[in-house]
Formats: structure tokens, C-alpha cells, sequence
């Protein structure tokens, strides 16, 4: 008898743990109210909710090696998740989770945001900052005859291949001119002729591409041209012909020249007179000349170099460059700037893009270029449907084991689905103890594990009937069932778990989470099924003294 | 009291050539299928490009669709309906690395460019993006090696413990019955184009759990028999384990392919595959248990004939004895070629 009050002591400690586990309660967050992140106390749901089920973003990023072998990438990937976190931690979202998985992944868990392409911006710029003065001396124009000469000896063959490996957005460019063009094609220089007039329309077809700007070293290019050029420029023998000591840099804006798009190119000093590392404050503003602009603060030293270097370039235009790409129109220089300038966005962007800029300003360079090799968003109301959804599932699942489990085994069977509610319940608190995530993969396997976790219920029931079959009594039949049972149950129970550990060990992200459902629900099982059904029958023959007939 | 197949004495070992024969025919439309018909559907999670879910506020037809992606420049997009007539899959490859720098140095270019195609054909607010997966190849490859590894590491660590627990031919049969029953489940996927995805390899995971749990409930039962020390024919021990161990095969199938059958109708299109991959799961692993695992357990005991425990005693010439009794039993002589090889 004493031991029987244990038994139940312990599952009713239990059941209050899980209760208090599963309970939602206070906690101090960060949201987001009125469009500004506060702290304030929320109630919160302590099984937390993937991606999947509450809706959010998912960025894989790793070290981009095209440009730059990158020797030791994990230890860059470290020095890298600082900066993103912080990015991160900025941006403004509540429970953000960004971790390095294995050696060269960073991985940010964005809930609630649903604009993937601004966090990914955020993410993953670098943040380079330079100041570069625009070409003076027109040296671009004095290269073009040559840089025309290569093209024509080189273009119809770079063509040939470009098409021949599918390079999409090359084809389209080169589909556009053919269309405007009736001539024959293979004709390369009649077809360059004929096409959008350029900077010269006899010239050659490189040339042809291009539009004088209205400052030095500036050019249109035809949106539509843009792709061929980008061909053209990543030739090596174009490469080598290009004037030393320049650099080609496409500007972030689109211009629109008589309806039509046009990119801006600029040729500018390949050297920066300084750049963003002494940047020590920026900050979005407003301006109504020059639309949105970011404010930056240089430091002491930087300001001084930054005096001196604009003070030898009075009258020139400075190109301001964040990640390669042309900021704005360059503005000239009036006079030697100090600590103080202005990143001018144009008119027409939005206020948030500012302040994202100067965030990741703020934030700091990524030490490495990242890229973003997985991005997933979920939307809240997909998650939701999820949710339910998978709710109504687990119900219905739920159910119809009750009624098949009440059904077959009778007054046993009532056992077994009391076994099984704690089963459910104890699952649940076992998962939020270790703060398991509950995936939608994850909420179908406990579905599912609803139909397997009465196996073992099942086998000691069929073994207890088959102890009554030869005659023995109730008592000993419960006593013998159980004991016979049990080995086939710690078997598949420990063989799970071996497997489970395994797929932890070895699995990726969704996987690992599987396994961790898994164990818990073994554990889970193997506890209700042996130990809380054996304590019912306890109970139950304690107060049917001298039972004659078991209903099973 | 309810019973169902109490005290049954079906001779199930006696159609595992049949059961072979379908299994291998299966197997074999699988991989021909994966030679002639080309590779697994596998779901953008493991190859790469982006998939977007759309719903539109109201039903759009089809080849419009289509044909305002083709106009937007997606180029091959893959449309599907998915659920009801508002909501589509559009699927499109990532752009060829290194092509176009500028527009496609952002991952999300191509979500942009349907984004943009669908404004423009249908009107910006008409629909919402519901989820948007855009993956690059190598974390695909990283996924696809992943799970393999594991489960071949986990049909391993399985292998040791049945050894250790039972006897090491146990352990194999048992690993013979669960790889049989991935296998057929590829075969499966492959045979109705199920598509691969995260959610279909979680379903073969839980499977090769559930397989090698159901094996090792028979096993134990024949383990146990064998104990009794009664002189009793193998062929006889499997047989009449698999009869006691009916009922709580039928029954804990049953529960499970309740739960499973509540997740097929129940918890919508995301987890449909997972659900169909199961079901069919369920009854190869029903199979595989009594058809495949007890017939590789004789196999082996007949290649090896030694004791399978020590109070059974089943020796090299029982085991010849027990092959030659049993022969009338067979069902069709086709089966002498094979059999003379085993018992030599």
C-alpha cells in the first residue's frame, strides 16, 4: 500500500511539473509597439514555435570566397557573426537567433519579419565605405577605340559561348538587341550599328554602349544594355585594356533619360581618399533638396585626413562607394569637408532604407563578404493555418486511438488512454524543458507518435490476456504480463533511442529536431506505459479485493 | 472480450518467396524507373532555386499565370496548384552563378522578379507571398549526405545492439527487414513521383524507427520460444511467434495508421507527403517483418547453422533436417535451384 501512495505521489509530482513547465507565463521581452521596440512583460507560451508555425525568416549565410580566398573561414565566420549580431540585435526583432552551425554557417532567425529581401540587404551587406574621387582626365574615352578593336575580335566568340551555357540574363540582353535589329544575324558589327545610338553611333560595339554623363568620368548605360556590358567587362583582355589606376563602378541609381531606364557607370580613382573604418556615427535624416540622406560622423583622425585629402581635391566630384556601388550623384567638392559629410540617397527612397544603411554603417564591416545561400520566409498566416491545422489533426488522432484502444480493450483500454493523455502531456513538458522548438515536422510526428505510443500498452495487454488464457489469476496475470513485456518494449524502446542519438549526432537542422522529439517521446511512453498503467492496475486491485475477472 | 486472430496458426514463412518476388519486382520498377524516367523529384531544399507560395485573393487561370512569369522573365518556372483554386507553387531555378553580377548577386533576385511579374500582371495587393524558400546547391548536398550518413550510421548502431541484446543474426535479419523497408519506400516515392523534401526524409526516419521496432517485437517473441528449449524446427518457432505476436501487430497498426490517417486528411498540403509516405510506411513494415526479417533469420540460420541459442540446440543437421521437412510445404518447385545452394 505504501508503495502504491510513492507510485502515485510521483505521478502526481510529475503531472504538477509538467503543468508548471507547459504553463504560459510572464517574462520581460523585447517587442515591438507603436513601430518602436520597447521592453515590456508578455505572456508567453513556453513550447516555442519554429519558423514554420509562427512565421518569420531563415538565412543561411557563408563566406563568399568568388572574389578573395578566405584562408581560415570559420575563424572569419566568428569575427562576421559579431557584426551580424549586432545588425541583428539592431534591426529590432524579438528572440532573433543567430548562430554559427558546423564550421562555415552563420544562421539568423528572423520571427515575425516579413520584408526577406530588406533583412537580407541588412544581413548581408559589407558595409565598405569609400571616398573616391571621379576621373578627371577622361581616360575611358581615350581607351574606347581599343576596347571597340577587342570586341569585335573577341565579341562574336564570347557570344557564342555565353549563349551556349545558358547564361540567362546575357542571352536576354543580347535577345533585346537582336529584336530592335533586322539584321542577319552572326553579322555582329552591322547589328552593333544598328542598335540603341551610343556614345558614338559609328563606333564601335563596346563604345556604343555607352553615354556621356553630364560630370567627369560619368556614363548612362540603357538598362537594357547593361548586361552585354557586364559581359563585356568581366573579359579578361577587356580587363587588361582598361586605363590603370581606374576603377568602373556602377551607380546604385536607376535614371530615367526620355522614359526609358538608364544605369549610371563611373570611372573613378582606383585609390579611396579614405574610407568607412573611421566612421563612428551615422544616422538616417531627411532633407528636402536632396531627398534621403544619411548623416555620418568621422572620428578625430579620420576627420583630419578627410580635411586634408577633400582640401587637395576642391572642384572635384567624389564618388561616396558602399560595397562598390556609386551612392548617389557625386557631389563636387566645394571646399575641404571635415568630420562631418552625407550619404545622399536620391529622392523617392524611403526613410527605412536610411536607416537600414546607417545601421549597418553603425554595425560595422563584415571582416569577410558574406553570402546568403538559404533563405526561407514564412508567412503568419500560413503558420497559423499550420497550426491548426496540425491541432486538428493531433485531436483527431488522439480520438480515434481512444475509441479503438476503449473499444477493443475495454476497462484496460481506459487505463491505457489515461496512460496516454499523460503521455501527451508529459512529451510536451519534456520539450519545452530542453526548449525544443515545435516545427510542423515536428508536430506530425507527434501525431504520429500518438499511434505508436500505445504499443507498448498493447503488448502488456495481449500478454496479460495471454497469461489469463492459461487460467492463472488476475493478479498474476497483470503481474506476468508486464514482466513478459518488458523486454520486448526495453528493446524497440533502447533501439529507438540509438537510432534517435544517431540522427542527433549526425543530422542537420530539422533532422536534429526530429531526434529530440523522438526521445522524448520514448521517454515518455516507456514511463506511462510500464510504470503509470502498472500503478492504475495497482490502484484498481487494491480496491477490488479479490478480483475474479479483468476486463481486457 | 474483443479478439481478433487468437490463437491463429497461419504458415506465413511459407510465401516468402512470393513476398520476395513482389518485393524485388518493386524494388526493380523503382530503380528502373530512376534509370529511364531520370532522378528523384527532389524538393528545392536539396537541390536549390526558389520556390514561392502565392495566394490570390481571387482564382486565377493557369496558363495566365504562366504566361505573366514568362512575360516577368522567370524563366521555366514550374506552377502548381496547391490546395484550393487561390493558392500556387511557383518554382524556378536559381540563376546560373557568376551570369548578370549585379541583379543576381542578391539571393532573393528571382523572388524579386516574380514578385514584380505578378504585380504587373495581376496588380500589387492581389495576392500574398505565403512562404518563400530560395536555396543555394551546397546546403542541398550538405542535407542529401547528411541524412544518409545517419541512417546508415543508425541502421549500424541498431546492427550492435540486437548482436549485443540477442545474437548478432538477429541483429542482421533485423537490418536486412529495415533496409528492405527503405528501400520499397524509395521505390515508392520514386514510382509516384513523390517529391523529396525535408518533411518526405523525416517520414523514412520515422520508418526506420517504427520498421525496426516491429522486428524486434517478433524476434523477441522468437528469442523467447527458443528459450522454452523445446525441439521445435526454426521454420516452426517463427511461424508461431509471428501468430502470438498477430494481435499487437494488427492492433498497434491500426492505431498508427489512425494517427496517420488523421495527419493525410487533417493537417492540409504540407504535410501530405509525409503522411502518404507513411501510410504506405506502415504496410511494408507490417510486411517486411513477417515476410522479410523471419525468412533472412532462417536464411542465415541455415548458412550458418549454428545454435541460435544455447537451450535450443539447433544444430548444422537439425537445420538439414528441418530444410528437407519442410520441402512438401513449398509452394512451387521453381524454388530448387536456390534452395540446393542454401542447404549444401
Amino acid at each position: 500500500m505504501s508503495n502504491l501512495k510513492y507510485r502515485l505521489g510521483l505521478i502526481a509530482a510529475l503531472v504538477i511539473a509538467s503543468v508548471w513547465a507547459l504553463f504560459p507565463r510572464t517574462v520581460v521581452e523585447r517587442v515591438k509597439r507603436d513601430g518602436a521596440f520597447v521592453y515590456d512583460t508578455v505572456r508567453r507560451v513556453p513550447l516555442k514555435r519554429g519558423l514554420d508555425l509562427q512565421g518569420g525568416m531563415h538565412l543561411s549565410l557563408e563566406v563568399d570566397d568568388s572574389k578573395q580566398a578566405v584562408a581560415d573561414k570559420s575563424d572569419a565566420l566568428d569575427r562576421a557573426l559579431k557584426v551580424v549580431r549586432s545588425r541583428i540585435d539592431q534591426f529590432g526583432v524579438s528572440e532573433p537567433v543567430v548562430q554559427k552551425v558546423g564550421t562555415d554557417r552563420i544562421i539568423v532567425e528572423l520571427p515575425g519579419i516579413d520584408d526577406p529581401k530588406r533583412a537580407e540587404d541588412v544581413v548581408k551587406a559589407q558595409a565598405f565605405l569609400q571616398f573616391q574621387i571621379t576621373d578627371e582626365t577622361g581616360s575611358l574615352d581615350k581607351a574606347l577605340s581599343r576596347l571597340d578593336q577587342i570586341v569585335r575580335d573577341k565579341g562574336s566568340a564570347a557570344v557564342a559561348t555565353t549563349s551556349t551555357t545558358g547564361d540567362q540574363p546575357v542571352q536576354k540582353g543580347l535577345d533585346l538587341f537582336t529584336k530592335k535589329d533586322s539584321a542577319a544575324p552572326g553579322d555582329t558589327t552591322r547589328r552593333d550599328t544598328a542598335a540603341v545610338p551610343g556614345l558614338n553611333a559609328s563606333a564601335g560595339p563596346f563604345s556604343r554602349l555607352l553615354e556621356r554623363g553630364s560630370i567627369n568620368g560619368e556614363y548612362y548605360v540603357a538598362q537594357s544594355n547593361a548586361p552585354a556590358l557586364e559581359t563585356y567587362l568581366a573579359m579578361p583582355e577587356i580587363q587588361a585594356a582598361l586605363p590603370p589606376g581606374r576603377e568602373l563602378l556602377w551607380g546604385s541609381d536607376t535614371l530615367s533619360v526620355g522614359g526609358a531606364p538608364y544605369r549610371t557607370l563611373y570611372v573613378v580613382d582606383a585609390r579611396p581618399i579614405i574610407t568607412g573604418e573611421y566612421l563612428e556615427d551615422a544616422k538616417p535624416n531627411q532633407s528636402p533638396i536632396e531627398g534621403t540622406i544619411v548623416e555620418f560622423r568621422f572620428n578625430n583622425e579620420g576627420g583630419r585626413r578627410f580635411r586634408s585629402e577633400t582640401g587637395k581635391h576642391v572642384q572635384d566630384y567624389m564618388a561616396i562607394v558602399l560595397d562598390d556601388k556609386v551612392m548617389g550623384r557625386p557631389p563636387v567638392i566645394i571646399q575641404a569637408i571635415g568630420a562631418r559629410g552625407q550619404i545622399t540617397m536620391g529622392q523617392g527612397r524611403s526613410l527605412q532604407e536610411a536607416q537600414d544603411l546607417a545601421l549597418v554603417l553603425r554595425a560595422g564591416s563584415l571582416p569577410v563578404p558574406l553570402k546568403v545561400s538559404e533563405v526561407r520566409s514564412i508567412g503568419a498566416s500560413l503558420g497559423q493555418d499550420s497550426i491548426s491545422k496540425g491541432t486538428t489533426a493531433m485531436v483527431i488522432a488522439v480520438l480515434a486511438v481512444i475509441v479503438i484502444m476503449i473499444g477493443y480493450y475495454r476497462f484496460s483500454g481506459t487505463l491505457a488512454v489515461a496512460a496516454l493523455v499523460l503521455y501527451v502531456l508529459f512529451t510536451m513538458a519534456v520539450l519545452a524543458g530542453f526548449n525544443a522548438v515545435l516545427t510542423l515536422p515536428g508536430l506530425a510526428g507527434l501525431v504520429l507518435s500518438v499511434g505508436i505510443a500505445v504499443d507498448a500498452n498493447v503488448l502488456i495487454f495481449e500478454r496479460i490476456r495471454e497469461e489469463l488464457d492459461r487460467g492463472k489469476t488476475v493478479r498474476t496475470s497483470i503481474d506476468e504480463g508486464f514482466k513478459h513485456a518488458w523486454s520486448a518494449i526495453l528493446d524497440t524502446s533502447v533501439a529507438t533511442i540509438l537510432t534517435a542519438a544517431v540522427l542527433y549526432q549526425y543530422g542537420t537542422g530539422p533532422v536534429r529536431g526530429f531526434a529530440v522529439t523522438l526521445i522524448a517521446g520514448i521517454a515518455a511512453s516507456l514511463f506511462c506505459a510500464v510504470f503509470v498503467t502498472r500503478t492504475f492496475y495497482l490502484v484498481w486491485l487494491s480496491r477490488t479485493r479479490n478480483a475474479q475477472t479483468l476486463s481486457i | 472480450m474483443i479478439r481478433i486472430f487468437h490463437n491463429t496458426s497461419y504458415d506465413f514463412i511459407k510465401w516468402w518467396r512470393h513476398a520476395a518476388v513482389a518485393t524485388v519486382v518493386f524494388i526493380m520498377l523503382g530503380v528502373g524507373s530512376y534509370v529511364f524516367r531520370g532522378g528523384v523529384n527532389y524538393s528545392i531544399e536539396f537541390t536549390s532555386g526558389t520556390l514561392m507560395q502565392v495566394r490570390f485573393t481571387k482564382p486565377v487561370d493557369d496558363g495566365e499565370l504562366r504566361a505573366a512569369l514568362d512575360a516577368g522573365g522567370v524563366d521555366g518556372a514550374e506552377i502548381q496548384r496547391f490546395g484550393d483554386a487561390t493558392e500556387y507553387t511557383i518554382r524556378a531555378q536559381n540563376r546560373a552563378e557568376g551570369a548578370a553580377v549585379s541583379d543576381s548577386a542578391s539571393t532573393s533576385a528571382v523572388a524579386t522578379a516574380i514578385r514584380a511579374a505578378l504585380d504587373a500582371k495581376y496588380g500589387a495587393g492581389s495576392y500574398t507571398a505565403e512562404r518563400t524558400e530560395v536555396v543555394g546547391p551546397r546546403v542541398g548536398a550538405e542535407l542529401r549526405t547528411g541524412a544518409a550518413i545517419a541512417m546508415v550510421l543508425a541502421s549500424f548502431v541498431t546492427l550492435v545492439y540486437l548482436a549485443f541484446r540477442f545474437e548478432w543474426r538477429f541483429g542482421l535479419a533485423a537490418v536486412i527487414s529495415t533496409a528492405h523497408d527503405v528501400l520499397i519506400t524509395l521505390a515508392f516515392i520514386k514510382l509516384f513521383h513523390i517529391e523529396v523534401s525535408l518533411v518526405v526524409v523525416g517520414a523514412i526516419l520515422t520508418l526506420l524507427g517504427y520498421s525496426g521496432n516491429d522486428t524486434i517485437i517478433i524476434f523477441d517473441r522468437v528469442r523467447e520460444n527458443l528459450r522454452k528449449g523445446r525441439k521445435q524446427p526454426l521454420y516452426d518457432t517463427l511461424n508461431e511467434s509471428i501468430n502470438e505476436t498477430l494481435p499487437r501487430s494488427v492492433l498497434t497498426h491500426t492505431t498508427t495508421m489512425a494517427a496517420t490517417l488523421a495527419l493525410l486528411l487533417f493537417a492540409g498540403e504540407v504535410l501530405r507527403p509525409f503522411a502518404v509516405v507513411m501510410t504506405f510506411g506502415i504496410f511494408v513494415a507490417t510486411f517486411s517483418s513477417i515476410y522479410v526479417a523471419s525468412p533472412v533469420l532462417l536464411w542465415i540460420e541455415r548458412k550458418f547453422p549454428r545454435a541460435v541459442s544455447d537451450k535450443a540446440q539447433v544444430s548444422r543437421q537439425a537445420a538439414l533436417a528441418e530444410s528437407a521437412k519442410e520441402r512438401p510445404a513449398r509452394p512451387a518447385p521453381s524454388g530448387a535451384a536456390p534452395r540446393r545452394a542454401t542447404t549444401r
